[in-house]
């Protein structure tokens, strides 16, 4: 998975793209390729593109996973207060993989992440619609309990979001409102594996009672995610998790993914290209509210076949 | 030239430029300076009004937290002294007989002298006597020292506060007995003391026998109604409307009315409570349940918006927190949203307490300005108020009560002090809990 990205920098976070000209979508939606184009003539990707027939009406361009499929969506369409945020995305998510939402800022890949644990549920005026199935079981269904599907997919914030009470307390949480461990002796087994899985044991083995808001940045996101890790999700989903962390900060939990991998399905929204190239696996690039193109991380960024992709990769807007 | 890029701008340009903006500098430093001198008057100006008061109340009260009291010595006349009802018998008259006697003063047919005498005598020296005879009849026949109060005239001659250049008929102590007061002194028998009485005593007509426990106990039991009840209701509003309720018309509606609530005069919670708690449900009037349950109307739309206020500074991220880690709502309202806006909950609390116990104006309206001697122990007996006992003592005619007054107002701050302290001390300790 370790290859050179063409930028390297680590800023290339869109601003002001969700206000763009509402034209622009269709001037620049519509151009994909021919099917019988090889998509192996690598170097003449600029070229192609120009020569691209345009078709009608946006398409999808998607190759599919390997592997088997942890959270299937289709038609999901957000909607906040009756205005959509999210046009008819359907998207396979393979188990045990890594799978990277890409775009520029308001593109609607937020929003998406938030569909597969429930969160939209707590914003008011927020209506999501199409089928999410998790295990080929629809999470929107009356039956599923928002608090059991959270259990099973834990979440990583924006922004470090600890608790203001001690590192203990923290990771102990989940496993304690879920009733998964009443034996003190049994939680400190739990706290200590999840801390050791975040890679954050060694850093605060000595201070496990001290306050959770006294460690750095990045220690305070590794906190969290051994909190997200402590209940045994099958999903972990994270939201840009190191766009407020240093780049040696940032390595660690890139890491830390890259090991997470073996035993999780993990999405991660990123506004880093470079971070998606990676960390990712799978690589899924968002626009204006739609799904673009989706197919594995190497091809969408060594070839990609759709016009905007290539442009918000290359950086030309985003 | 507004448009020009810097690299256009020729050096006159560029001077003329500095100039400009040296000049705007100098104008926006001065508005600035001129700022913090307005910031710098207004707070002084609140400093001289608060030191004013404080100097006011402390200079008119600070008399009444001594007292004056006359050790006589009384013959206790076993033919004067009823053994079987000892309150029945006159010690005041005794006493004012004995002390003229003592002092060789003849007095008239009508007792004009001993009436005189007796009118510088508390009549607590008639329960002083009386209690010690209950106790040991064996002082019958004997000549005991009693020490007992001046009566409040003759206290604040005694204390300056009369003086001999007022005209004879515009004071109530006569020259004569001005000269008596003077002769006592003289010979060692007036000693002045802590007013302990001023603490330990309720109300009473008596201003050297009145004191502030029984209201000070008055306002604890309403208080306690009062949190008991507001503080609850009000928090548990308060969370419900944050944290649970849809946003509706109905919860909006809800929401103006509190805020509405929180400014009709106290005066009107009075009257709500008068016809609410007094004629509909019958309960005991001027009492702390009833008084306890109108401050808790009053107090109640203050905490709601002070707690939904708390509740509105918990940062978003520990909500979306908890609830992906699969906290259901109510976990994530009781066992983190709650917690860290408690310190701010505490303090509204608290300052609503502390407004309830200062309020006068609902308590006029539910009888709580008639004079209740005593000192109060159940929630159901009429009692005084500290406020509604500073109204009465102001409206007195007794001069003694003005002193009395200033005195317990310093009481009632006091109080707010250390409420008001209360709030501080557990803010902090909550900050810092785990």
């Amino acid at each position: 998975m370790k290859f050179r990205i063409f930028r390297s920098a680590e800023d290339q976070t869109g601003a002001g793209v969700g206000a763009a000209d509402p034209t622009e979508s269709v001037r620049m939606g519509g151009q994909v390729l021919p099917e019988a184009t090889s998509p192996k003539a690598a170097s003449a990707v600029e070229a192609r593109l120009e020569d691209a027939t345009p078709v009608s009406g946006p398409t999808v361009v998607a190759t599919p996973p390997t592997g088997p499929i942890k959270i299937a969506a289709r038609d999901v369409s957000v909607f906040y207060d009756g205005k959509q945020a999210l046009y008819d995305v359907s998207l396979d998510i393979p188990d045990k993989t890594v799978t990277a939402l890409i775009g520029p800022s308001g593109c609607g890949k937020s929003t998406f992440l938030r569909t597969m644990n429930r969160m939209n549920d707590t914003i008011a005026g927020c209506k999501v619609t199409g089928r999410i199935a998790m295990d080929d079981e629809d999470i929107n269904d009356r039956s599923i309990d928002p608090v059991l599907l959270r259990a099973r997919v834990g979440m990583v914030f924006q922004r470090p979001n600890p608790f203001p009470k001690s590192i203990y307390e923290n990771v102990a949480y989940g496993p304690k409102i879920h009733g998964l461990v009443s034996a003190k002796s049994e939680m400190d087994g739990v706290v200590e594996s999840a801390l050791k899985r975040a890679g954050l044991w060694e850093e605060v083995a000595d201070r496990l009672q001290s306050s959770a808001m006294g460690l750095s940045g990045g220690q305070q996101q590794r906190l969290v995610i051994a909190r997200a890790i402590a209940v045994n999700p099958e999903v972990i989903l994270m939201d840009e998790p190191c766009s407020a962390l240093d780049p040696i900060a940032t390595a660690r939990i890139e890491e830390l993914i890259d090991e997470l991998r073996e035993r999780f399905c993990i999405v991660i929204v990123t506004h880093s290209m470079a971070q998606a190239a990676r960390v990712s696996q799978r690589t899924a690039f968002f626009h204006m509210g739609r799904l673009v193109e989706t197919g594995d991380t190497e091809d969408i960024f060594q070839n990609p076949r759709e016009r905007r992709t290539l442009d918000y990769i290359t950086g030309r807007f985003g | 030239m507004t448009d020009a890029t810097p690299d256009q701008i020729d050096g006159a340009a560029a001077k003329g430029r500095l100039d400009r903006l040296r000049a705007g500098l100098k104008r926006r430093h001065a508005k600035e300076t001129r700022f913090k001198w307005y910031g710098r008057l207004a707070i002084a100006a609140a400093m001289i009004f608060l030191a004013i008061l404080m100097v006011r109340i402390v200079a008119q009260g600070h008399t009444a937290f001594y007292t004056h009291t006359v050790t006589v010595p009384v013959y206790m006349d076993p033919a004067r002294v009823d053994r079987a009802y000892p309150q029945g018998s006159n010690f005041e008259q005794m006493a004012a007989e004995q002390q003229l006697k003592r002092w060789g003063i003849q007095d008239d047919a009508a007792g004009a002298a001993s009436r005189q005498m007796k009118a510088l005598f508390s009549s607590e020296l008639k329960f002083v006597a009386a209690d010690l005879v209950a106790k040991r009849s064996d002082v019958i026949g004997e000549t005991v020292p009693l020490a007992v109060p001046l009566s409040d005239e003759a206290d604040l001659y005694l204390k300056g506060e009369i003086s001999r250049d007022t005209p004879e008929d515009q004071r109530r102590l006569t020259d004569q007995q001005l000269a008596w007061l003077d002769r006592m002194q003289a010979e060692g028998v007036v000693g002045s003391h802590f007013n302990t009485a001023l603490f330990t005593n309720g109300d009473s007509t008596q201003p050297e026998m009145a004191g502030v426990l029984g209201a000070v106990v008055g306002s604890a039991l309403m208080l306690m109604v009062t949190a008991l009840i507001a503080i609850p209701l009000g928090v548990g509003a308060a969370v419900w409307l944050e944290e649970f309720a849809p946003k509706n018309k109905l919860t909006d509606i809800i929401e103006v009315n509190i805020n509405n609530l929180a400014a009709v005069p106290s005066i009107v919670y009075g009257l709500l409570g008068l016809a609410l708690f007094i004629n509909w449900m019958h309960l005991p009037r001027a009492s702390p349940i009833v008084g306890g349950l109108v401050l808790a109307l009053m107090a109640l739309p203050t905490l709601v918006i002070a707690t939904r206020s708390a509740l509105k500074a918990v940062p978003p991220s520990i909500r979306e927190a908890a609830l992906a880690m699969g906290a259901s709502k109510t976990q994530t309202v009781f066992s983190h949203v709650l917690p860290l806006a408690m310190p701010g909950v505490m303090t509204g609390a608290i300052i609503s307490m502390a407004h309830a116990l200062g309020e006068t104006a609902p308590l006029l309206l539910i009888g709580m300005v008639s004079f209740v001697p005593g000192v109060p122990h159940a929630i159901d007996q009429p009692v005084g108020a500290l406020p509604s006992l500073i109204y009465i003592w102001e409206n007195a005619s007794e001069r003694a009560f003005h002193e009395r007054t200033a005195a317990a107002i310093i009481v009632l701050l006091v109080f707010m002090i250390i409420m008001n302290t209360a709030a501080i001390i557990l803010r902090r300790r909550f900050e810092r809990r785990w």
